[in-house]
Formats: C-alpha cells, structure tokens, sequence
C-alpha cells in the first residue's frame, strides 16, 4: 500500500505505528490522494472516521483518520499549511460526506479555511467571534470575547471559496434561504429536539423543503478545556459530553490513556466496565424509547420507559454514586469494586424486563399509527449512511455492519457471543427496531457475563502525576449512539496536547437535512427521534 | 323518578308572583344563564382533575396529590393563578381578532352546552332541531381556533390553525352522518323525544350492529373534533409547541383550555343521549324489582354516569396512542370512516324501513 | 391499499392492534403507582452509601480532623472548587509547619469527580450522602468544611 500511495503522491511522507500507516502529504497534492483512496479498488477508504484540527505552532493542519468498510483497514492523513494568516486546505466534503459539518467545525475553532467547500460557517461559535480558540496563541481574555447578549442574526447566505479552471481562489456567495421562503425555526428551546438543537427548517405547507442545522448553543470547549488539565482530570468531561452513555465515553478516555502508557488493566475491571457499558447500553435505549414515543405523541409510553430506566439509575447509584453522571472508570480500572448487591439486582432486572419489552411492543411498536410513522419514511441508504459516518443503531439500520464491539472488540467483548442487529432498509422502522433488539442482545451479553466476574483486582494503582508518551493515539468504542472516538496527541507532558472526541451525534444531524426533505413536520420530528442524538455531545 | 321540571316550574310560578311578565322572562334568563356558567366552569375544573388523574395512572403515576385531600383544590387553585395571571401584549398581532378569538370558542362551546339534557326537565334549550342547532353551534368553535392561528403572527400557531381546519372539516362530516344514522332510527331531531324514545331500550341495544357501528365512528370522530389526542395535530406539542395557542396568556389560554375540556364532555353527552339513553335509568325487561330500583337512582347521576364513562373512554384513547399525522388524519377520514358511515346509514335505513330493529 | 383485500385486512388488523395499546394501557391503570411520595418519606428514604451528595470533612468526637494542609485537593480538582488556605506556624521545636485555617468547598462548581478524595494522602476528607442542598444564594453554597474551632489530629 505505501507504494501505491508514493505512486500517487511521491513526497509524501509515510511512517507506519501498529499496522497503521501515518500518511503526511503535502496540501497541494492532498485532494487527489483523497480522490484515490477513496475510489481504487485497493483502497476503498469510504468512511471517514474522524478529523481532526490541529495546531502544531509553525503550521495549521487536519488528520483525518479514514477506514474501509470493504477491507476494515485504516489510515491516518495527515496535511498543512504553513500560512497561519490565511490559511486554506481543500475540502474533501465531495469525497465524504461527513466532512462537511467537521470541516466547518475546523474553520471556527482555528480559522483553516476549505477551498471548494459549499458552507463556509462556524459551526458552533458565533460569527462575531473574535480569533481562532483552539490556536495555541488564542488569547482567551474576556475583553476580547465578551458574553454578548445581544442576539445574533441568522445568514440567509454564507460564504464560500471556489477553484477557478485557472486556480485561482474565487469567494462566491452560497444562499440557503431564498427571501420568500417560509422559514421556521425549530429549537433551540422546542420539545422535540432533546436539548437546544435548532433547526430552521424551509415548508411548503406541510411539507419539508430544507433543514439548516444550527449548533453550539451548549458548546462547552471540552476540547479546549482538556489542553490545560491532567489526565486524570479530563476524565471529568467525558461523562458530560453524551450523558447517556457517559461510562461508555469514559471507558474509551481511559483505554486511549491506557494504552498509550501500555498499562495493562486487571480481568475483573474488564468485566465490571464491560458489564456497566451493556447497563448504561440498555438505560440508553430505554431512554430512546421513551422520549421516540413522546416525540410521536404517546405520552404514556414515555412513562412505561422511564420506570423501568429507573431501575438500572438505582444500580449505577448504589454502585458508582451517580445516575447519570457515573464517574466510575479510572485510569487503570474502575474507581471502586462492585457493590455486593449488583449482582442480585442485575439478574432480577435481566428477568424483569423481556416482560416489559413485550408490553412496549404491545403498546407501540404494533401500533397501527406509529407504524405507519415511522415505515418508509426517511430511508438512509447504505451509502449514505458510510458517506456521512453514520454509526451505531442508526447506520446498523441501513445495513452497515459498523459495530465497533465486533470490530476491534475491546473489554471482554471477545468472550461474549452476541449478535450484530442489522436491517437493510435503513427506514425510520429499522432504526427503531435495532435499538429494541438491542436492549435484548444486551440482556443476553449481561446474562453471559454477570456470573464469570473473575476475583481481583479491580484497578491497578497508577503515579499521581501520568505522563504519556509522545505520540498520536486514537481509541473508539461502541457508545449507545456509535462510534465514539478519543484522539490524543500527546508532547510528553502531563497535559494533553489536543483531545479530540468523534462524536457519534455530529453525524447523525448532518443527515437530517437529507432525511427529512420532502417529508412532512410530523416526519422531521420521527426522523430526528430515530435518530437519538444527544446535543451536549454534538457541541462539546 | 324525580322530575326536574317540579322545580323550575316551581320557580317560574314563584316569579310571576312577584313580578309583572316581561321582568319574569328577563329575571328567568339571568338566573338560567348564571346557573349555566357555574356548571360549565364547574363542569370544566371538574374535567381537568379528572383528566389528570385518569392521565397519571395509565402513566403509573399518583398525579396531583398536594393541594387538598387527593389533590382535588388542585384545579382551583390552578384556575384562580389562570385567572390572576397578566394577558401579556404582544407586539405585531391583529389584536382585535387575536382578543376575539378565544370568545368565539368559548360561546360555541357555551351554547353546545345549554342544548344538552342533564336530567328528565333540566334541559335549557328543547326545540325541533335541537341535535342540528348542537352541531351547528358547536362547529363555529373552529372558526375561534383559525382566528387565533392566523392572528397571533407565528408560524407554529399558523400550521396549528391550518391542520385545525382541515381536520374540522373532515371529521364534522363523519359526526354529522353518524348523527343522522340515529336521527333516521329515532324519526326526531328533538333531543327529548330522542331521550324519550330509549325507555324501552337504549338505541345501543335497538339500533343493534348500525347502531353500534355509528356510535364507534361519532366517538373517533368527536375524538377528533375536540382537537384531543390521537388527534390533537392542531395543538401537537413536539412539533407545533402548543399550535394556535402559543402565544395566548392568562385567561385567554384559558379559555382555550377550558373549551377543550369541555367540549369533551359534550362529545361524551351527546353519544350519552344518542346511544346509552341519555339519563334514563337502565331497565331490563322482565326484572321488574331491577328496574324499579334503577328508577329511584336520580336520572342526573344516570346522566353524568353514562358521560363520565363516555369522557374515560376519550381519555383512555388520549393516553394510549401516538399521535397521526396529517395524512394519517385524512386518510382515516375519507377513506375509512367516511365510506363506512355511508354504508351504515343505508344499513340503518334498511334496518328502519323493514322494522328489523327491537 | 391495492386491493379491497387487504384494504379490510389492513382496517382490522389496524384496529386489533389499536385495541391491544388500550389493553396494556388499562392494565397498568390498576397497577402499583411507582410515584416517590417525597417529602413524606424522608424519615425512610435512605441513599446509598457510595451517593456523592457533598464533600465533608471527616471529624471525630474531640472534633479533629486529619488535614495538614497540603493542597493536593485543591491541585487534582478540575474545577477550582476548594481552597485550602493555611497559616504558616513555628512549633515548639522550631521547625515550620503549615496548618489549616479554612477548608473551602464551592458546592456549585463541583465535578463529583472523586479527585480530591482519591488523592488525599490522609483520608481527611470524604463525599456523603446528603441530598437536600437547594439554597436561596449562590453564596450559601460556598461552605467552609473544617469545623469551628476544630485542630489536627494528633498521632500518638
């Protein structure tokens, strides 16, 4: 493969870490690479799983991280720009699809802008920002970038950079809204987007013409925030990033930390955090439930979920301290052993709840009007679904086989045998239907693991001052919505020199505008139920 | 069983005494008109205690339980914060219809009101077309609802008031056919001869499988006229917010919110006096003490009885299902029950003509 | 709806699993209601043991506590949430030493991370169980942990 790709881009610079190359190509040449490995038969790297921003001091520049989905190999990409007054990369938002609101997200936070990309917006700043935050020479003064209270103006059009014929870079101005289009603003504070999500949405009637997604509204700089705490510091956020999966997210934080100091964590850990991470699973997708049922109008339904949510709460309550916010993996393990009664509690509840399944089916799933809702209406296709890095349930639904528990199986998850749910049809039906199966496949792993809890240790004691390695570390896991990713790029120091989390809900509203036209309002608000995203994690 | 006419006529005499004709009609009036708002409001606060504690135990919860014994001041005190409450401007609204609209749908329910009959004699309005004139008046609430939509300057109350009157529209038909299948069993649009009619039997029981058919079809059907869930699209709450009503405050929600839950009731009432006897007691032939001892039960509570089971059932539907969507809507509507309610009054006709009913 | 078949199917089916949702739906109506009726349970409701309420300072009965001062807590927090602040005295035998003067606790900006306690050398400090910390004032829920009047335990 390095041939092929010295082939193609002869300066390129290749080193090679664990069977993954690192790629750093110059940025002229970067757009055709991309081009290539995204189409060659031999490379097919058609999913593009995270990118990242980076400020290296002398240059700005982007990692992408790129898998294939045919062969399940990866690659790292790695291009930048010395120019830090102006700087300019090209877009491969026309490679993937996901590119396109990351590439946006890189453009606010350190002011790289895209050559051919169509949306040239912050994503989550505002646009009378003042600077670049995540530069390394951001002045972070309050005077600077006071809390404005004023509200801000939403554009009708953005700004965009074009490649002439002859290679120039040309602006051109990219409407959105046409002024007599009826637009609508759903969120930031309306009941069906789950947090402050704002959409403006284009109608015609009832029907759905166009959706243009608005972040940032609880953008918090946990990236930012991670540069000048410790390791075991940045722990902390990850619970606050999708707090329904938060041991999941922290579980990855620690393993990416974990294995860039090369400790090895006991068996018991293993187990127990695995065991949490199916609990947390399930609490999630309850949650799913409930709130999707709410979304569509059975208010009841949304009770039924929560009841029985409550009860896996208790479990994290008696065992980590916290509900929602469990706080219980720590570098090297987990923070206490297990209460004594989990055990009991855990086997009443895998008896407890197919009962309950039942009755959720019962109540909704067999229903006539939820099922007409939600049948054939916004179809994900296959491709989509992998250009625009839609993960977990949602792009399961669609049939891609992106489960990351079977694909570099961390925990214990090689011991356990379990299905991967897939549908085919990726309609708003399949991905409601792959998260219900998979509260069942969670009860069976839970039902696998809870009696081979191995006797041990439950965390292997660290320094008080960690220190990792230099170097470039990427770990993903399965959260309840995805693929959630933890980028490290460490200097050596005891703090971070950038963390990057994949969040698994950035893509999943980027597809929304491609579900939800041509629908009607009712529809907008089933797909994004479907959906599941959970905004603090798409902001963070 | 207790007539209720003793008493009004009792009163009527009482006034002709004391004063000259013309005072009589216009003290009668008052008196009548007074007595009619303390029941609706009662009626109303009654309607939402019991919608939300019906709502809290499908829902495995307690519902309102702080405020007096079981809660039951809950509604009071929540009418009297309503009433206190500031009637908030707002800036760029047609304010002559955005005031108007609430009244509107406040008297059409006011006046769908005062044609029901509560009990045998308690009944204000009686006259030849007395279903026909309930109908009409109730559809001039939707009227209110459009105004409201359309006034209060805001996308959401404007889709609200939109799907409102296509909903309206629709369902009104499938109400006034299932309506009409009765009028053709009973001969009468008089809602005391209706009443009347069923001493020997419920239409539910005599009118047999039209008659049962109809009465499913009025109770979606008002379901639907209501705006309550399945078919609360105008007011749908994850995806409108609160539809025509969003930008109204203080009383004027209010009055939104109380016509709801009052024209509930009158869906419910109606199907009482169409299909379940309307406040007569139930008899069963050849149970003659059975009989006799529904008689001494008050035709009032037989009334209210009846209403209350009809009014569980709507909530029952409200709690249970998702709600449709617009096309959803329509579809049931014309495609379903409309062909059906069609085929049920010739049915009806049919079991009429050739006496096939009991 | 292509056929007349399968229009009637889809009527009845529909409508069967209309009535199977009012079913379920009045089954849990009789069921146990699952509503927590605080505050009249107070006397019986107990949190778990492990529930991070607050962070307190563990004294003993001669109100003592086991805190010297070393600031661990108030470097691993992420939040800025304690302050020790600490006087600077000479003991009898000349040597310096650093005692407490004030333990403070910003309840509102606290993470819950368990760091502080985690990394104190001396086991001083520990989270409890409480739940009821609603106040009037942000300030209120500035607290100083370290009792009144209360000194170092001495280690015999």
């Amino acid at each position: 493969m390095k041939e092929k790709i010295f082939n193609i881009v002869p300066d390129a610079t290749i080193e090679e870490k664990g069977g993954i190359l690192f790629v750093t190509v110059p940025q002229v040449s970067f757009h055709d690479l991309a081009l290539r490995l995204r189409k060659d038969t031999d490379f097919q790297f058609d999913f593009l799983v995270c990118m990242t921003g980076m400020d290296w001091g002398e240059t700005l520049g982007v990692i992408y991280h790129l898998r294939s989905t045919v062969s399940g190999k990866e690659i790292v990409l790695r291009t930048e720009t010395a120019n830090r007054a102006n700087p300019e990369l090209v877009s491969v938002s026309d490679i993937w699809a996901t590119a396109n609101l990351n590439e946006r997200e890189v453009f606010g936070f350190f002011g790289i802008r895209f050559i051919n990309h169509p949306d040239m917006r912050r994503l989550f700043l505002r646009n009378d920002w003042v600077g670049y935050p995540l530069r390394k020479d951001y002045d972070a003064d309050e005077q600077i970038n006071p809390v404005r209270l004023d509200s801000e103006s939403s554009p009708d059009a953005t700004q965009t950079l074009e490649l002439t014929a002859s290679g120039e870079v040309e602006e051109k101005e990219n409407v959105i809204f046409e002024d007599d289009e009826y637009v609508v603003n759903i969120g930031p504070q309306h009941p069906a987007t789950h947090g402050v999500l704002r959409f403006r949405v284009a109608l015609e009637g009832e029907i759905v013409k166009k959706v243009d997604v608005n972040c940032g509204y609880i953008h918090r700089g946990i990236e930012k925030m991670c540069e000048s705490l410790t390791y075991p510091q940045t722990l902390a956020l990850t619970d606050r990033l999708d707090y329904l999966s938060a041991h999941i997210n922290r579980h990855a934080l620690c393993m990416c930390i974990e294995e860039a100091m090369g400790l090895e964590i006991p068996e018991r850990a293993k187990y127990i955090r695995t065991i949490m991470d199916e609990l947390t699973r399930i609490a999630s997708h309850l949650l799913f439930w409930s709130t999707f049922c709410m979304d569509l109008g059975a208010l009841t339904a949304f009770f039924y979920g929560f009841r029985d949510r409550e009860k896996i709460l208790d479990m994290f309550e008696e065992t980590c301290g916290g509900r929602l916010i469990q706080n219980y993996n720590c570098i090297g393990g987990v923070m206490a052993d297990i209460h004594p009664n989990l055990i009991r509690r855990i086997k009443d509840f895998i008896r407890y709840l197919p009962p309950m399944l039942k009755e959720y089916h019962g109540v909704f799933t067999g229903n006539i009007i939820a099922r007409q809702r939600m049948q054939n209406i916004g179809i994900l296709s296959l491709e989509d679904a992998i250009s625009y890095g839609v993960t977990g349930p949602s792009g399961r639904a669609s049939g891609w086989k992106c489960d990351v528990r079977k694909l570099h199986p961390y925990g214990v998850y090689d011991h356990v045998d379990f299905k991967e749910i897939t549908y085919n049809h990726g309609d708003t039906f399949n991905r409601y239907m792959v998260r219900m199966e998979e509260i069942t496949e969670s009860l069976h792993i839970l039902e696998q693991l809870i009696d081979q809890i191995p006797e041990g240790d439950y965390a292997v004691k660290t320094k008080p001052i960690i220190k990792l390695p230099e170097g470039q570390f990427y770990k993903s896991v399965e959260a309840a919505r995805g693929e959630f990713g933890v980028y490290i790029e460490s200097h050596g120091d005891k703090f971070p020199y950038r963390v990057k989390f994949r969040s698994p809900g950035l893509p999943l509203i980027s597809v929304v505008d491609l579900l939800a036209s041509h629908n009607k309002i009712a529809d907008l608000i089933t797909i994004g139920g479907s959906l599941d995203y959970v905004v603090p994690d798409i902001d963070r | 069983m207790f007539d209720f006419a003793v008493v009004t006529e009792w009163v009527d005499a009482m006034l002709c005494r004391l004063l000259p004709e013309s005072w009589v009609t216009t003290t009668e009036f008052v008196l009548v008109g007074i007595c009619l708002l303390i029941a609706y409001a009662v009626m109303a606060l009654g309607l939402i205690y019991a919608e939300r504690k019906v709502c809290a135990f499908f829902q495995c919860r307690l519902g309102p339980n702080r405020v007096g014994p079981y809660g039951i001041i809950q509604t009071v005190t929540d009418m009297i914060k309503m009433l206190i409450k500031e009637i908030i401007e707002i800036n760029h609204v047609d304010r002559f219809l955005f005031n108007l609209a609430p009244y509107i749908v406040i008297i059409a329910s006011l006046l769908a009101f005062s044609c029901i009959p509560f009990a045998k004699g308690l009944e204000i309005i009686d006259f030849n077309v007395g279903i026909f004139f309930l109908i009409a008046a109730s559809s001039i609430g939707i009227v209110g609802i459009l105004l409201a939509g359309w006034a209060s300057n805001n996308k959401f109350s404007l889709i609200g008031a939109m799907r409102s009157g296509a909903q309206m529209i629709s369902y009104e038909l499938s109400i006034g056919l299932s309506i009409l299948t009765m009028v053709v069993l009973t001969g009468s649009m008089q809602l005391s001869t209706i009443v009347e009619s069923q001493a020997d039997g419920w239409f539910i029981f005599k009118g047999h499988l039209p008659a049962f058919v109809a009465f499913v079809i009025y109770l979606i059907a008002g379901t639907a006229e209501t705006n309550r869930g399945p078919f609360d699209l105008p007011e749908a709450e994850s995806e409108l917010t609160a539809g025509y009503h969003t930008e109204y405050s203080g009383m004027h929600f209010g009055f939104f919110y109380v016509a709801e839950f009052v024209n509930m009731f009158i869906v419910a009432a109606v199907a009482t006096t169409l299909f379940w006897g309307g406040w007569m007691p139930l008899h069963i032939p050849g149970w003659e003490a059975f009989n006799r001892i529904m008689d001494y039960i008050p035709s009032i509570f037989w009334f209210l009885g009846k209403s209350a089971v009809m009014v569980f059932i709507i909530m029952w539907f409200k709690w249970t299902f998702p709600r449709l969507r617009i096309d959803q809507l329509l579809t049931l509507e014309w495609k379903y029950l409309l062909p059906i309610n069609l085929c049920n009054l010739f049915l009806m006709v049919f079991v009429v003509v050739f006496k096939l009913h009991f | 709806m292509r056929t007349t078949q399968e229009y009637f199917s889809a009527f009845f089916s529909g409508l069967g699993s209309l009535l199977k949702g009012m079913r379920i739906t009045l089954g849990e109506f009789f069921t146990q209601k699952t509503t927590e009726k605080y505050p009249e349970n107070r006397a019986t409701l107990k949190m778990y043991d492990r529930f991070r309420g607050e962070l307190s300072m563990i004294h003993n009965e001669r109100n003592e506590h086991h805190c010297v001062a070393c600031g661990i807590c108030e470097l691993n927090c992420p939040n800025d949430t304690i302050r020790v602040e600490s006087d600077l005295i000479v003991t009898e035998d000349g040597k310096k030493k650093k005692v407490l003067k004030r333990y403070l606790y910003d309840h509102g900006s606290c993470l819950y991370c368990q760091l502080c306690v985690r990394n104190c050398p001396h086991q001083a400090i520990e989270f409890i169980p409480t739940f009821e910390h609603a106040v009037f004032t942000r300030e209120k829920l500035c607290m100083q942990l370290n009792h009144e009047g209360s000194k170092l335990e001495e280690k015999n």
